[in-house]
């Protein structure tokens, strides 16, 4: 079951048509689009703490300004490479739509992950009000984007979220056999918030389990990125870090093919 | 209808509530255990911040683990008693069975009230509870009776005035039919008040503290554990929470005058 050179160009060439439907989709519900947006605005109360936190004096190298930015890259970063194709995967198991969905001559993950994409520009149309207003608040926060650093942050932020699709398959696939796989999801999504730099910077964490938490997925999908943005990972360092993600993205690319396809089996075999 | 019918009324709505939750055994285990992982959840980002100070803002890591333990119990409570049975409102809105709801011969409101408790997020708010306790006990002075009472009444308050605030938001539902969304927002708005509202500045802490009362919901009950809530204080946040729900009260029988059901 190889998908020969001609499927992946029948795929390559469907990809845009499929962009063009999802995003008139995605401009229909926009107000959800808000009102999802603020389920992740978090880093911004977090922001607000740790700005309080630092005005007694500096905690690491972070001082205000450099918490404001790091929350900033944080609340960006988290808007960009976010996804909730785990939730549609469940839905589409759970009612049975996956049969229609895959008599189409295209993977329904293409569909989703279209769907995903084409949603990003409305969260980033929504994300330029909302940093311009945190620039007014801190003036001073220090974001030293260089071209070169501008396009490494734009590919970490891309395989962020391309490894946050692998990672929601797997979850999503899960749902062939299991009754509760949201509950499982959730159990990730807390280890992610605490491990991923989304509530504090990685830095912060004693040192043992920095280490740790370093090379965990956990950080390719967010901490990388936004260290990234704010500069903290620069040159190599930085190519070093993309070179994790790319890692990580293979790694759970493969397991995610891998129970998709025995899931999809195990689905037909049932005669759905 | 008599005192004691709705009485029995409530009580076997709250049979059939946690019947419903044990149904599934397995899953009701799962998540009890679950609630105390988020708690670890909610305290970790505090426990960082008190790596490196000890007090922040007039609040040492005790005083603000009182704080954390209040959010998460009322986050619990929330789940439990509030949030379950207005998003089943607005299910019944949308599909018109609550034409069914309004035809029962007992209070509509109180009906949709008590219709669809979820008791699996009990155990969260009793393991908010502990985190209290826990931190209470670290706390000196230790707070005298008088102290917790004054808790214990501001936590109903708090409690009182979020069924106010979703009420509302249901109540509107009349109008516009999807605003379960309005509930996600609400949850974001709370988030807040996982720290102390004395941690915010200008605006936010005007907002969190008199706007959506964030502030009042958490912060109050653990200033009244640590001693430092005047009396006043005590007796305007429970005037407030008895007039928001009155007002709720008052705003979702006009919704209801101006309900067209969905045959009509």
């Amino acid at each position: 079951m190889s998908a020969p050179l001609g499927t992946l160009r029948h795929a390559a060439a469907a990809f845009p048509d499929l962009l063009r439907v999802s995003w008139a989709d995605m401009v229909a519900y926009r107000a959800e689009i808000v009102i999802w947006f603020l389920t992740g605005t978090l880093p911004i109360i977090m922001m607000l703490v740790w700005d309080r936190v630092a005005e007694a004096g500096d905690i690491g190298r972070f001082d205000q300004p450099a918490f404001a930015a790091y929350f900033t890259a944080t609340l960006a970063c988290r808007q960009l490479t976010g996804s909730w194709v785990v939730w549609e995967i469940n839905q589409l198991i759970r009612t049975g739509s996956l049969s229609p969905a895959l008599l189409k001559p295209l993977n329904p993950l293409l569909f989703l992950s279209a769907e995903s994409l084409a949603e990003k520009p409305l969260r980033a149309a929504i994300l330029v009000p909302l940093v311009a207003l945190l620039f007014l608040w801190r003036p001073d926060m220090p974001l030293p984007l260089s071209p070169v650093q501008l396009s490494l942050a734009v590919v970490a932020i891309g395989l962020g979220w391309l490894l946050n699709v692998a990672i929601q398959v797997c979850f999503g696939c899960l749902a062939f056999r299991l009754e509760q796989t949201m509950g499982l999801y959730m159990v990730w999504f807390g280890l992610w918030a605490l491990l991923s730099g989304y509530l504090f910077p990685l830095e912060l964490m004693p040192p043992v389990a920095r280490a740790v938490v370093q090379v965990l997925p956990f950080r390719a999908t967010l901490g990388i990125p936004v260290e990234v943005l704010t500069g903290a990972l620069s040159g190599w360092d930085a190519v070093g870090g993309l070179g994790l993600q790319v890692a990580w993205v293979l790694a759970v690319g493969l397991l995610a093919r891998l129970l998709w396809r025995r899931g999809v089996r195990r689905y037909e075999a049932y005669g759905a | 209808m008599s005192a004691t019918a709705v009485l029995r009324a409530v009580v076997a709505e709250l049979r059939v509530a946690g019947m419903l939750a044990m149904r599934y055994r397995a899953s009701f285990l799962a998540e009890t255990v679950m609630s105390f992982g988020w708690v670890a959840w909610t305290v970790i980002p505090l426990l960082v911040v008190y790596e490196y100070r000890a007090d922040v803002q007039g609040w040492t890591r005790d005083q603000a683990l009182l704080v954390v333990g209040l959010f998460i119990t009322l986050e619990g409570l929330l789940g439990a008693l509030v949030e379950p049975n207005l998003r089943a409102v607005v299910e019944q809105v949308r599909d018109g069975t609550f034409d069914y709801t309004l035809l029962k011969p007992i209070d509509t409101q109180l009906l949709v009230s008590i219709h669809r408790i979820q008791p699996t997020e009990l155990p969260h708010a009793l393991s908010g509870l502990v985190v209290v306790g826990v931190a209470a006990s670290r706390l000196d002075p230790l707070p005298g009776l008088g102290d917790v009472a004054a808790a214990a009444l501001l936590l109903v308050a708090g409690l009182m005035l979020l069924h106010g605030l979703w009420t509302i938001v249901v109540a509107t539902s009349f109008w516009f039919v999807r605003v379960d969304n309005l509930s996600v927002l609400l949850r974001s708005l709370l988030d807040a008040g996982r720290w102390p509202v004395g941690y915010y500045r200008g605006i936010v802490r005007f907002v969190l503290t008199w706007i959506v009362p964030v502030g009042l919901i958490t912060t109050f009950p653990a200033m009244a554990l640590r001693g430092q809530l005047q009396p006043q204080l005590l007796l305007a946040t429970c005037g407030v929470s008895l007039g928001f729900s009155l007002l709720a009260r008052a705003v979702w029988r006009f919704a209801l005058r101006h309900y067209t059901s969905a045959s009509s």
